[in-house]
């Protein structure tokens, strides 16, 4: 059996709502997958459902062929490591210990070696209350829950919120760093795609609920280009093609495409051709106007 | 190895040219081992799925070898096989694109070859 955490069909609905619905998504070993989306859209309720932190109204989970929901064995291969948020999590008296405490009694892989580590290196006190933590403190401590519970399938929703950029520079080495040492797979989810897109091996993407795609991180932004130039020379060359949103000015045009294999444009007196990246792609799938 | 990426152009392929680059200037030499997938990885803060992948075009040019157990080598003749192909590709990126713009600002042939024979003068 290939192992991999598979979910099938998934619908979630809050009374009336949906908020997911036919999420199909299969996660591979040794992968890191970066879930985009906007706010809202649905992902951390997809990451807890995947974790079986929480019920999916219709739909099945499974982790090596067997369902995850209240089975302690695939729930020990999975960690989802949320947004701490201690006014909710009854977190008053708390300190950073009690928390690090409760991971390693729910993980049976914690590593504390790696989360004393990861403590000192990010210069967080063990003593301090939760309360007092500042919002880039607590992604810091989510963090090092996330990966010093060793576990093979690693939920990251936000890590870096409220991290400045030398941390999340900091951070990002070390995920790679424990990936390329442990092989295990993590979902992260960001807002920050432009500097997070060159982690992702794949992005999924999912947009009101509904899931947009799953591909090749890179062979993705391959597809993509923007086209720009007069607007009836810009007409003729994306004609047929797969255009996802265009802007005209005056007599210009510009349009954002997603081209199938085997298609392509080139760029001549008329019409310029350019890359487009990921943060840009996801606006044109996702943004308002469309 | 200390180049930057851009935005411009697939990650993968940066890398590629990249290490091309550092044989070019004799940075990497020939039979000597080239960076692993782990440590551009962590270099360039990229997957390292997708630093195999630069890795891998240059294995398959034959710039690059497998040592087994060891890691991936400079090939000897790499030096010459970057330039060669470099050079047949010198047309397609330099000198078509030179065309398009020259054609867009209605540069004649001869003022486009008088002004390349005075640079090069």
């Amino acid at each position: 059996m290939e192992e991999k955490l598979v979910c099938r069909d998934i619908m979630k609905q809050y009374g009336k709502v949906k908020v997911l619905e036919d999420i199909d998504l299969e996660l591979e070993k040794g992968k890191i997958y970066g879930l985009i989306g906007r706010n809202g859209a649905g992902k951390t309720t997809l990451l807890s459902i995947l974790s079986a932190q929480n019920p999916a109204t219709a739909g099945s989970v499974t982790l090596n062929g067997e369902p995850v929901w209240e089975n302690r064995e695939a729930l020990s291969h999975i960690c989802f490591s949320r947004e701490i948020n201690p006014l909710r999590d009854n977190g008053k008296g708390l300190k950073v210990k009690d928390y690090l405490r409760a991971a390693a009694i729910y993980m049976p892989g914690w590593d504390a070696e790696m989360a004393k580590r990861l403590m000192e290196k990010f210069g967080l006190d063990i003593r301090k209350p939760v309360m007092k933590l500042s919002k880039g403190m607590l992604s810091m401590i989510t963090i090092i829950i996330a990966l010093a519970s060793k576990a093979d399938y690693t939920f990251l929703d936000e890590p870096v919120a409220g991290l400045d950029v030398v941390v999340r520079e900091q951070f990002y080495r070390i995920l790679l760093e424990e990936f390329a040492e442990s092989g295990r797979t993590f979902v992260v989810s960001t807002h920050i795609i432009e500097e997070a897109a060159d982690l992702f091996e794949e992005v999924i993407m999912i947009d009101k609920g509904k899931m947009l795609l799953k591909e090749n991180a890179q062979e993705l932004v391959e597809r993509a280009i923007y086209i720009s130039g007069k607007e009836d020379a810009v007409d003729v060359a994306i004609a047929g093609l797969h255009c996802l949103h265009t802007e005209k000015m005056g007599r210009s045009k510009g349009a954002t495409l997603l081209l199938e294999k085997g298609q392509s444009i080139k760029a001549s007196e008329e019409i310029t051709v350019q890359p487009v990246s990921l943060q840009r792609l996801f606006v044109s799938m996702c943004g308002e106007e469309n | 190895m200390q180049e930057i990426l851009t935005q411009e152009k697939s990650i993968y392929l940066q890398i590629s040219e990249l290490l091309e680059n550092d044989i070019l200037r004799d940075i990497l030499l020939e039979e000597e081992r080239v960076p692993s997938t782990n440590e551009l990885a962590k270099l360039y803060v990229i997957n390292p799925a997708t630093a195999a992948k630069g890795i891998n075009i240059l294995v398959e040019q034959g710039i690059l070898y497998k040592k087994r157990g060891i890691g991936m080598f400079v090939a000897t003749g790499a030096k010459a096989a970057i330039k060669k192909r470099r050079k047949e590709e010198f047309f397609d990126n330099y000198v078509k694109t030179l065309l398009v713009e020259a054609e867009s600002l209605g540069i004649s042939k001869e003022e486009l070859i008088g002004m390349l024979q005075n640079t090069m003068k």
